[in-house]
């Protein structure tokens, strides 16, 4: 009843006296001989059946869904009750009307569910994506760069030269001792210096705003 | 998913001949001649209530039975004739009256006896057994059912498990009027009517998936 309700798009309950109805077109009777001799197990009749209904119930479905893949899978799963209610069908009976409420009824269940779920989930927008996307969050880590960059200018020249070595570079203690011709204790204790003065300036800085 | 012209060939690989169900009154019928055997048996191993004969010289316990009686029945028809697409809606209408004249005669016999209510009238013993009975009578009501309707999971899922729960409801409130001997009001409210209101609740509230398990169990897809 809710998705009859709820749902944006007109549903059309297809009776035996709707124009396209199958009975009118000319084909119902057929279908009701080839059901008749599918519940025999005659594979070419049920084959000329399925494939002689499908743009039938294609048109039901496409009825009530937009997107194209919706509609095929509505069709599936109509042919797929068919199928397994096949032993149902009375041929004494029309089969357009047998046919028309099994696809209404599986039509309707699937709209159902479709705003159930649309009830329940949430799709995510731009600003959801801002704590899954890398460059959503740049703002606060561009900030964070720019205020250490600026933390290594203001460094004495030896300890600037070897943090840009050891750790913007990523050389190791033996390279940088190469490059710079200074030995690899000298080297450690400028990195500590220069790692502890960092941390200073960056507290300073993080506490006056 | 599948394409749906690979869908087709794999549904008409599997198509093997099947056994087309038989008119939907001869299935009630079928399922009817099973709840009576039912009630024969316990009538066999337990007995009809010691007052029996006093009983039905009452129009109001005869009343009530032939409520009972006809709910069950008829909701039994309407569910199998529901259970088909095609069929009307307007089968689920088909047990109201009867259901109508049913719950009346509790009622009026509820309140009538409402005076001579006795505290001690109904122990537990009794009270047990008659549970005993209950279980008994809808619970292979109800797994027969459940068998024969299970292909309307995908159909009408609700409406076939209502009025089948109905069914299975007012026949066990029948056979609990003809095998026990309550006569407190409100055990008799609690049992008949509790019972009948628990047993469609029960239907209508896990009827669907039960259904969709009994076909999942017992019909088989193309892989």
């Amino acid at each position: 009843m809710s998705a009859e309700r709820r749902s944006p798009i007109p549903l059309t309950i297809v009776s035996a006296s709707t124009p396209d109805d199958p009975q009118t077109a000319g084909d119902g009777a057929d279908w009701s001989k080839l059901m008749a001799r599918s519940q025999y197990g005659d594979r070419e009749a049920y084959r000329t059946l399925l494939e002689g209904v499908t743009p039938y119930i294609r048109s039901l479905a496409s009825r009530c869904f937009k997107q194209p893949t919706d509609v095929e899978d509505a069709v599936q799963d109509v042919l797929l009750t068919i199928h397994m209610v096949r032993h149902a069908y009375d041929p004494s009976r029309p089969f357009g009307p047998w046919l028309a409420a099994i696809a209404n009824r599986r039509i309707i269940d699937r709209l159902r569910r479709d705003t159930r779920r649309k009830a329940r989930e949430v799709a995510l927008s731009a600003e959801h994506e801002t704590f899954a996307e890398l460059s959503a969050n740049l703002h606060a880590e561009t900030s964070d760069e720019v205020a250490l960059a600026q933390a290594i200018e203001r460094l004495p020249p030896d300890q600037r030269q070897t943090i840009r070595m050891l750790k913007l570079n990523e050389m190791s203690l033996k390279e940088a001792a190469a490059v710079s011709g200074r030995s690899i204790p000298a080297l450690k204790v400028a990195t500590y210096r220069a790692i502890k003065s960092l941390r200073r300036m960056l507290k300073q800085q993080s506490n006056s705003p | 998913m599948t394409e749906i012209p690979d869908l087709i060939d794999a549904l008409v690989e599997t198509a093997t001949p099947v056994r087309r169900l038989r008119p939907p009154i001869v299935r009630a019928g079928l399922w009817l001649a099973f709840a009576a055997t039912v009630l024969c048996l316990i009538a066999i191993a337990h007995g009809v209530r010691p007052d029996f004969s006093d009983r039905v010289r009452q129009p109001l316990f005869v009343l009530s039975m032939i409520g009972a009686l006809a709910t069950g029945i008829l909701a039994a028809v309407a569910s199998f004739q529901i259970s088909l697409p095609d069929r009307s809606r307007l089968w689920t209408v088909l047990p109201l009256p009867p259901l109508a004249l049913w719950v009346a005669t509790i009622g009026y016999g509820c309140l009538t006896d409402w005076v001579s209510v006795d505290p001690d009238g109904v122990h537990m013993g009794e009270a047990v057994r008659c549970f005993a009975t209950l279980l008994m009578t809808s619970v292979p009501l109800s797994i027969a059912i459940l068998v024969m309707l299970r292909y309307a999971a995908l159909l009408r899922p609700l409406e076939v498990s209502v009025t089948g729960g109905l069914a299975v409801a007012a026949l066990t409130a029948f056979a609990l009027s003809l095998f026990h001997d309550l006569d407190a009001t409100v055990m008799i409210l609690i049992w008949n009517l509790g019972a009948a209101a628990l047993i469609a609740a029960l239907g209508s509230l896990f009827g669907r998936s039960m259904l969709e398990w009994m076909a999942s169990r017992f019909t088989t897809l193309p892989r």
